[in-house]
């Protein structure tokens, strides 16, 4: 059987589920990093993702500079956010669940309060003039701005495990990760390791929100839709691991998108629950069960 | 009459460590037998592989003949394996009460029921807790709590008991229960047990099994065991000849001064330490387990939080402080376990300290010449590596601050002599360069290699100083931390 | 210090009494409010039961669920399913909901249960958004994100279907007393013992021969009985159910409840209906129900207080 028309056939969707998968990868790539070095399990994630999204609707005025202003704003943004949750956070040290339901709070006070600015309707994002057009995708034509915006997607994704895998800051991080204490023993600062975390797993979900608001636009609801699959994409991928949470992201955006299209819609949740148990069971170390 | 336990090949691994080598061995029903030797020879792991809490490497179990190498530990209990844990596992929110309710395991039956009530209150009754019947566990002291974790496991009427440590912690009234109630178990109860009471221990056991650094070292009747000139060598803890020279003491202002009065929250876990450490010398903190050496040092590199008194690293008073306030003074740990970052690799180990400021750089290639085992395997990961590699990489990752004080915790657990032989070396070419070393064990192994003075920690508090030459002229031999907890 | 015990005989009572008057103006209520209150009234009775469910798993197991809403859904499409096809009878519609809610709950607890801590919470998060979605996309069953109406229930054999709001509240009311009576009875069981104890510490339970995960899983299944039969009982009271109803907002209301509850389930159920007091009589008003939730949710983080002792952070210990 020849693959090549069945991929032609379906190489837009393939494509398109790329752009999804490297948006939450961005997005769960700052909670698996936040959770492992701080212990704090954001549950206000998705509501950082979708500030973004209402930031690049506010700030975008059609061209490349808007875009790039807003994606910096956006960042500036997280960082603070992040910085300030971090700072939020210390007198529930040593509580994960208190933490949790907090920031659970928040999602809740910060979507009544995007709701309430942005009126209860989605809104529409477009992407800047100058990359409005389409390109030839292999004899399909595909939105260049979507291209251009994989690309983007994909260089961050890349530098950002290779930073964690492979840098001296990647290191310490890792070893904040595993065993805290021993390395506060070795001199590292880990208040500032756990504080510079949050603000940039902060500052990478609000400007890809900004980036992405064309993909994923804003709307009341996106929220929570970007953090729970932020949180299946964490556990399939295995707690703190890059790696692991860049392959799930890629295979969960297959999943909403050409999954969608191969099977019936019902699969898609059953697909992931199932991926999910293939996970929990074959790597049950990893997820913060008792030895 | 057939075996109570048979262990075929049965071995651990953990990445690069072997925790404990191939064993065999078969226990008769009915038999009292004692696993001994010092820490990190592989006991407890022992103990969690028979009850199932750790899985084996490889070989196989079985219990009466049946093979249980695949059952889950609860599946193990019900197929009679009763067990304690080294430290007490109790359930802090239930009454005692409710823990013999959960003990035990009955039938449908009423008469099921009511013989299973009958053996929660005869186990309470037996060591010794029947008056704390209506108290929540969080309540007890630890020595009870022990006591607790006894009668839930002879509640649950096992056919073979496992034991570990069952008399750390005790005072010496719970002691005696201890020793009563193992001595009145009934005939066809096997049990096995580990401890470092030694009295308690040949008192009790027909068979003694000796462990050390992971294998084998001997086993057989508990007469034959004392007496045995291979055991007594392991808990003399000599092996090779001291690599150590004579230093003059010196009379400089000490590298680490500490004075605390009172370390510990609810319970006191320190009394009136007090402890100098001079530039070029090495100090040892000999105690049994429980006596407060972990606890010791924690308190000085500020590992335990929230201590009070005085810790001077180099004239900087650190006490109470963050660890790395310690770090930068100039103080740096080797903990007990090691505790490498598994997954980073020996490379990353190396560059991941925060540097000190105002000290001399040190590089990763003088600190390699020290190791050079370490050399070969950079990019190895912390947990591919064996118990000797690891050890050294910890105490590399200490020296990458440039430390003037280290802290070394149980530096030779589980080592071979000939590997504690290396690691004294190494160390007693930094003494000799200006460092001074602050170390703990629970008898004298890496000490016997690099210590100048020895103190002696029991119950918390300091109860002698020597310094070695005067140990070493005198008849008395070192003071042996397996016999201090024998007191 | 050493109190004396206070004598068994005049606890009861003090219990029974506050117990009862909770009863009487709860059964009086229909005669006393208007019929907003009335119908706001059989909401709360529904987050009460759900945050029931949470509450099992949260307190006893020291489990903390963030997704019971889904097994609410499974057993609100349930009790509409057979309202339309077999029959008008409440108790049958409730009896399958909670069936259909357990066997949810069993397939996806098979899950749920591997995990623990912070881990746990996040994949009920996960679990329960995937149903959600199920939901959304078998249309010919749920009617999508339109949602089902569904007919008014007929209480027990031979009576007319309920056909004012004060008497299905009454009808729900009744419900409630019987699953309350149910938890109760539970409660005191040695099973639930067993779960205090594996959340406190689950090895020496595993070594006293308990097979954890079968009666974690139980717990798992039996609050998925009681968030479905939740479920049955939203239909009965809104006569339509939606995706909506399974969302993510009345999964944090019912682990709220839960946890501002103390501990207890009396608490819980207490709790719960003062959360759907503020959010929906005062954020009504307001119009920030959400936020007023969000700002209590914040608070109940940071009073020093429960200790729910399991839910602290476990993490594999790295070999020596």
């Amino acid at each position: 059987m020849n693959l090549l028309p069945l991929l032609d056939r379906y190489l837009i969707t393939v494509v398109d589920g790329l752009a999804y998968g490297l948006v939450l990868f961005v997005v769960a790539a700052g909670l698996t990093l936040i959770w492992g070095v701080a212990d704090v399990l954001n549950l206000a994630h998705g509501t950082l993702y979708l500030v973004g999204a209402y930031t690049a609707w506010s700030l975008s005025d059609g061209g490349l500079t808007g875009l790039l202003l807003a994606v910096a704003v956006g960042a500036a943004i997280g960082a603070t956010a992040g910085g300030l949750l971090s700072l939020a956070m210390r007198p529930l040290s040593r509580r994960p669940f208190d933490q949790a339901l907090a920031t659970l709070g928040l999602s809740f006070i910060g979507a009544d309060v995007l709701t309430a600015l942005f009126s209860g309707e989605p809104l529409h994002v477009s992407p800047p003039a100058a990359l409005a057009g389409s390109v030839d995708l292999a004899g399909h034509a595909y939105p260049a701005w979507r291209l251009v915006f994989i690309g983007i997607a994909a260089a961050v994704a890349t530098s950002l495990v290779l930073t964690i895998d492979r840098s001296r800051a990647g290191a310490v991080i890792r070893a904040v990760v595993t065993d805290a204490p021993m390395a506060e023993a070795t001199g590292i600062r880990t208040r500032r390791v756990q504080i510079a975390v949050l603000a940039a797993g902060g500052a990478m979900a609000v400007a890809v929100g900004v980036a992405a608001a064309p993909v994923i636009g804003p709307a009341p609801g996106v929220d929570h839709i970007v953090l729970s699959q932020s949180l299946i994409i964490v556990v399939v991928g295995g707690l703190g691991s890059m790696r692991g949470a860049l392959a799930a992201a890629v295979g969960v955006g297959q999943v909403q998108t050409l999954g969608v299209l191969l099977a019936p819609p019902a699969t898609a949740p059953f697909l992931l629950a199932a991926a999910m148990l293939v996970v929990l069971v074959t790597r049950r170390s990893t997820l913060g069960r008792p030895a | 009459m057939t075996a109570a336990l048979h262990l075929d090949q049965v071995s651990r691994t953990y990445g690069g460590l072997q925790a404990l080598h191939p064993l065999s061995l078969t226990i008769p029903a009915g038999e009292r037998h004692a696993v001994i030797g010092p820490n990190g020879a592989g006991k407890s792991t022992l103990l969690s592989l028979i009850a199932g809490a750790l899985r084996l490497s490889s070989g196989r179990l079985r219990l009466h003949g049946a093979d249980i190498t695949r059952l889950s530990p609860e599946s193990r209990a019900r197929a009679g394996i009763g067990r304690t844990h080294q430290h007490p596992a109790i359930w802090p929110n239930l009454t005692v009460a409710q823990h013999l309710v959960l003990a035990t395991r009955p039938g449908p039956r009423t008469a099921d029921r009511i013989s299973a009530a009958a053996r929660g209150v005869n186990a309470l009754n037996t060591v010794g807790l029947q008056d704390r019947a209506a108290v929540p566990a969080a309540a007890l002291s630890y020595g009870e709590r022990r006591l607790l974790e006894l009668a839930i496991a002879l509640a649950g009427a096992p056919r073979l008991l496992l034991l570990d440590e069952p008399s750390a912690g005790l005072s010496s009234g719970e002691l005696h229960r201890l020793r009563d109630v193992l001595t009145a178990l009934p005939e066809q109860v096997t049990t096995v047990i580990v401890d470092h009471h030694l009295d308690l221990v040949f008192d009790i056991a027909d068979t003694v099994t000796v462990l050390h650094q992971g294998q084998l070292l001997a086993t057989g009747p508990a007469a034959a065991i004392r007496t045995d000139a291979r055991v007594n060598a392991v808990y003399a803890a000599t092996g090779t000849a001291p690599t150590r020279r004579p230093r003059a003491p010196q009379a400089a202002r000490p590298a680490l001064t500490v004075r605390l009065p009172a370390v510990g929250y609810g319970t006191t876990l320190l009394t009136d330490i007090s402890l100098d450490v001079h530039t070029g010398e090495a100090a040892a903190v000999v105690g049994a387990n429980g006596a407060g050496k972990t606890t010791l040092l924690n308190a000085i590199s500020g590992l335990h939080h929230g201590v009070r008194g005085t810790v001077l690293v180099g004239g900087h008073p650190t006490a109470g402080m963050p660890p790395h306030h310690a770090v930068d003074a100039g103080l740096a740990t080797v903990p007990q376990g090691r505790r490498l970052w598994p997954r980073l690799t020996v490379a990353e180990h190396l560059v991941v300290a925060h540097p000190r400021r105002r000290a001399p750089s040190v590089t990763k290639d003088q600190i390699l010449a020290l190791f050079p085992a370490l050399a070969d395997r950079l990019h190895h990961r912390g947990s591919q590596l064996s118990g000797g590699e690891q050890q050294m990489l910890s105490i590399a990752r200490a020296l990458t601050t440039s430390p003037n004080v280290l802290l070394l915790d149980e530096p030779a657990e589980g080592l071979a002599p000939a590997i504690v032989g290396a690691l004294g070396a190494a160390l007693n070419q930094l003494i000799d360069g200006g460092l001074a070393v602050l170390l703990a064990e629970p008898a004298m192994q890496l000490g016997h290699h690099i210590a100048d003075t020895v103190v002696v920690l029991a119950d918390g508090t300091i109860t002698a100083h020597h310094l070695t030459r005067d140990l070493r002229t005198s008849t008395s031999t070192v003071p042996e931390g397996e016999a201090a907890a024998a007191q | 210090m050493n109190s004396t015990p206070r004598h068994p005989f005049r606890r009861i009572p003090a219990r029974a009494v506050l117990a009862t008057a909770a009863l009487a103006t709860a059964v009086a209520l229909p005669w006393a409010a208007n019929a907003y209150l009335v119908s706001l009234a059989s909401t709360a009775l529904v987050m009460a039961v759900l945050s029931m469910s949470a509450q099992l798993l949260a307190g006893p197991a020291g489990l903390a669920p963030l997704g019971q809403a889904a097994y609410l859904g499974v057993g609100a499409y349930t009790a509409a399913l057979v309202a339309d096809t077999v029959t008008a009878l409440g108790p049958v519609q409730l009896i399958a909901a909670s069936a259909a809610g357990a066997i949810a709950a069993a397939a996806t607890g098979l899950l749920a249960v591997r995990t623990r801590a912070v881990t746990f919470l996040m994949v009920t998060v996960a679990l329960a958004e995937l149903l959600h979605v199920a939901a959304l996309s078998l249309a010919p069953v749920t009617g999508g994100s339109e949602g089902r109406h569904v007919p008014p229930v007929v209480p027990l054999p031979g009576l007319a279907p309920l056909a004012s709001d004060g008497l299905t509240y009454l009808y729900l009311l009744a419900t409630t007393v019987v699953i309350v009576g149910c938890i109760a009875a539970l409660m005191r069981t040695r099973f639930v013992l067993a779960l205090r104890a594996a959340s406190d510490h689950e090895p020496r339970l595993r070594a006293s021969g308990h097979p954890v995960g079968r009666q974690l899983l139980a717990a798992y299944t039996i609050a998925g009985a009681i968030a479905g039969a939740a479920g049955a009982m939203l239909t009965t009271a809104h006569q339509y159910v939606s995706p909506a109803d399974m969302a993510f907002g009345s999964s944090a209301l019912a682990l709220a409840a839960a946890v501002l509850g103390v501990g207890t389930m009396p608490g819980a159920f207490a709790a719960a209906i003062a959360l759907v007091a503020v959010r929906d009589w005062l954020g009504g008003t307001t119009g920030h129900g959400i936020a007023l939730i969000g700002l209590l949710l914040i608070a109940a983080a940071y009073l020093p207080r429960h200790d729910l002792p399991s839910l602290a952070r476990q993490r594999p210990r790295s070999a020596p």
